[in-house]
């Protein structure tokens, strides 16, 4: 850094013409101009990337629900299960709830808990078999259809799966107080 | 039109005079690779507000989340590793780059009147330097972060008379916890920068109203040369080169996971960061009363010397032969702090084995961070979506309310499995808890009679059945014995697995450790990328084909202009 002679620059006026000078300026101003921006391009666009980016879409999450054997045939059952829940680097483990009626050793039907109506949690009424609202008195029967009540459409159905004998549920839920099912 | 505008624009601000200030400057002496090193610093603060901005769309200042969160930037953000390892590379580099700054600046003698005020918002700009570096390391949370935080504001408290207060305000309490994570936050990403742009303000400035003092030498005063271009092309040159560096530096040389703070790892021998090493190793000449004078004396005595530096020395002279006493004590002063830093460096530090044994385990443990208590996830539920194999084997038992003994033969994985551990940190810890029964390196494993293998089995290579390539899905299967012990197949097996985790024998981030240090041992990267955007070498590749087209490009358009004018 001390050595004075042996100086990087190439500015001697003796070394060439006003137009030389000019020349190698208007280059250096072009290089300049390059350069920043193949930089300002290379950690650019990876930023941005990372922040355009959405987190991999999450598959289906499918939660052992329990033993199939432990259910009673035809009868709703009320099951919950815990899952673990994934948001970025927070991980969560939540119990839900839904009602199960087993058909037969490989047809249930898993109901959302949710009252399609108004989002309140329904109940199954044994004396008259029907599943019954509390909140606006919504009547459904043990298939899930609208009797009586305010609901907008039948009891949400979730998509389930069974292997080795164990009920996976895939917990979901829906938009309330409209005729259509819609994710949420 | 583009005139238009212009015009518009200067009658209401003056742009000229902006791009005069910015641009305009007679280089005494013509440009030199030498100047570049003031400009070299300001590109890497501005490549460390951009990777710092990037970092604080994903990074949260909260004791239980800082590190997972930065993990979580690392590993699944796209190009997270770039902008992370960049910022982490970028502090090293900007300290370096002030330090050389200084030291070129002094030679040059470049402080002297007129440009005292350029040189007193210069050393404080390398004050505003050191201090994000310090508020900046505790920010992750981890390990090494944790103790530099703590050890750093435990030198504070040695002041004298104000100590215990400026401990109590650094620390925004008597224990280092959220609320101290949450102020070195704010002086890191608020208070600093603020500061830093207002410095450097007043330095350029200063520094424009006189210009660059150029070489001492009268003849070498003639040549003349001009910021724009001459002088930018060059500090264009240079900051791509320290650009390009650090993009290698990230590439290849990522900061290691030490593993999340545990203030109960005692086995943890803190040091700071490489720049504050010759204040660490001060401290260990001065004891009992003298102490403050190595904390707060000797960095007292460095800042002042600093600061009084353009009004001791007047003597106008510039050439520095021509100034023996400030060259030479200039040059002792830098010797000592080398050569302390060196020391400090070879002093015994991270590598050292454990100084004593853990406490015993007991239920009281707990750590801020949140991960003392083991908290096993019941009723888990793998995120796979077939789930007749892996689901059905690892899943949680029917209702993990109603029966959570019944937790299948293993039970769950605990928070560990989602922390990525330190596999330099779980070396020491696999050493005194697993390898009495599974070896050293996890390979020459002890027999166990009465247990259907006949011995304890080995981790190196680990079982198929426990592994994977997937570093979180490995972990995840190795956790499960960690945390609740194991009881191998046969008929009286004389050794079980001791169930580490639910005993707490040890702790959450002590377990997550020794896990990045097996999957280590069966080749597995527990910090493996999983969302790289482009595969880091790949995209240093890229890096370098770039910047090599655009030098043929601009050679190529070099050398037609000559042919032209020539």
């Amino acid at each position: 850094m001390l050595d004075e002679e042996g100086d990087m620059n190439e500015d001697s006026p003796d070394k060439g013409s006003e137009q030389e000078a000019a020349t190698r300026r208007w280059f250096l101003k072009v290089a300049i101009g390059v350069m920043a921006f193949l930089n300002g391009l290379l950690l650019g666009i990876p930023f941005i990337n990372a922040l355009i980016s959405s987190p991999a879409k999450k598959k289906p999450q499918w939660s052992n629900a329990g033993e199939m054997n432990s259910l009673p045939e035809g009868q709703p059952i009320q099951v919950k299960f815990g899952a673990r829940t994934e948001d970025a680097y927070h991980y969560e483990n939540v119990l839900y709830s839904v009602w199960v009626i087993k058909h037969s050793a490989d047809k249930v039907t898993v109901f959302s808990p949710i009252c399609p109506h108004l989002g309140c949690h329904y109940l199954w009424n044994q004396e008259i078999e029907r599943f019954t609202c509390p909140c606006h008195a919504s009547v459904f029967s043990l298939d899930g259809k609208v009797l009586y009540g305010p609901a907008p459409r039948p009891l949400d159905s979730l998509p389930y799966k069974i292997a080795d004998g164990a009920l996976f549920v895939r917990y979901e839920r829906f938009k309330v107080g409209v005729p259509e099912q819609i994710s949420v | 039109m583009l005139r238009k505008i212009e015009d518009w624009v200067n009658e209401r601000w003056p742009l000229p005079d902006v791009v005069h200030l910015a641009l305009d400057e007679e280089i005494i002496g013509g440009a030199r690779i030498a100047y570049t090193l003031g400009s070299a610093v300001l590109i890497v603060f501005t490549l460390q507000a951009l990777s710092g901005i990037v970092q604080l769309f994903f990074y949260v200042p909260t004791t239980d989340h800082a590190y997972d969160s930065i993990s979580y930037l690392r590993t699944k953000v796209p190009f997270g590793w770039l902008a992370h390892c960049l910022h982490y590379w970028g502090a090293q580099v900007m300290v370096i780059l002030v330090l050389l700054h200084i030291t070129r600046v002094f030679l040059w003698g470049a402080y002297k009147k007129p440009r005292e005020l350029t040189w007193l918002a210069g050393v404080t700009l390398l004050l505003i330097t050191m201090g994000f570096s310090f508020t900046g390391s505790p920010l992750h949370w981890d390990q090494r972060g944790f103790w530099i935080g703590e050890v750093s504001t435990s030198v504070a408290a040695t002041v004298p008379l104000v100590g215990d207060f400026i401990k109590h305000l650094m620390r925004g309490g008597e224990e280092m916890g959220q609320l101290t994570l949450s102020r070195l936050f704010v002086m890191h990403t608020a208070v600093l920068p603020v500061t830093l742009i207002a410095l450097f303000g007043i330095h350029i400035i200063a520094m424009r109203r006189f210009g660059s003092v150029g070489p001492w030498d009268e003849k070498r005063r003639l040549q003349k040369g001009l910021f724009w271009p001459d002088q930018t092309f060059k500090d264009t040159l240079v900051g791509t080169t320290i650009v390009v560096a650090l993009i290698a530096l990230a590439v290849f040389l990522p900061p290691r996971y030490t593993g999340p703070a545990d203030p109960l790892d005692i086995s943890y021998i803190p040091k700071p960061e490489w720049n504050f090493l010759f204040l660490y190793e001060s401290l260990k000449y001065f004891h009992g009363r003298l102490e403050p004078v190595g904390t707060v004396g000797v960095p007292t005595v460095l800042i002042l010397i600093l600061v009084l530096l353009p009004f001791i020395d007047r003597n106008s002279e510039r050439n520095p032969l021509k100034r023996p006493v400030a060259v030479t004590g200039a040059l002792i002063l830098a010797g000592i702090i080398v050569a302390m830093s060196i020391k400090g460096y070879l002093s015994p530090g991270f590598a050292q084995p454990p100084v004593s044994p853990k406490p015993a385990a007991s239920q009281e443990r707990s750590v801020p961070r949140g991960y003392g208590m083991n908290m096993p996830f019941t009723g888990i539920s793998e995120a796979s979506p077939a789930p007749p194999e892996s689901a059905a084997r690892t899943s949680s038992p029917p209702s993990a309310e109603t029966n959570p003994q019944d937790a299948t033969d293993k039970g769950l994985p605990g928070q560990a499995a989602i922390i990525i551990g330190g596999a330099e940190r779980g070396d020491p810890l696999f050493q005194k808890n697993c390898s009495p029964c599974h070896g050293p390196s996890g390979r020459s494993v002890l027999p166990n009679p009465g247990s259907a293998e006949g011995k304890v089995p080995s981790l190196n290579p680990i079982d198929r059945d426990n592994y994977s390539p997937d570093a979180h899905v490995f972990a995840e299967k190795i956790d499960r014995y960690i945390q609740h012990g194991s009881v191998p197949a046969g008929s009286h097996p004389v050794i079980t697995m001791p169930a580490f985790g639910d005993t707490n024998t040890l702790t959450q981030p002590e377990i997550a450790n020794i896990e990045a240090y097996i999957l280590r041992l069966n080749g597995v990267d527990r910090g493996q990328v999983i969302h790289p955007g482009i595969e880091p070498q790949r995209f240093f590749l890229l890096v370098v084909v770039s910047f090599g087209l655009v030098a043929l490009l601009l050679a190529g358009l070099w050398n037609k202009r000559q042919s032209r004018t020539g």
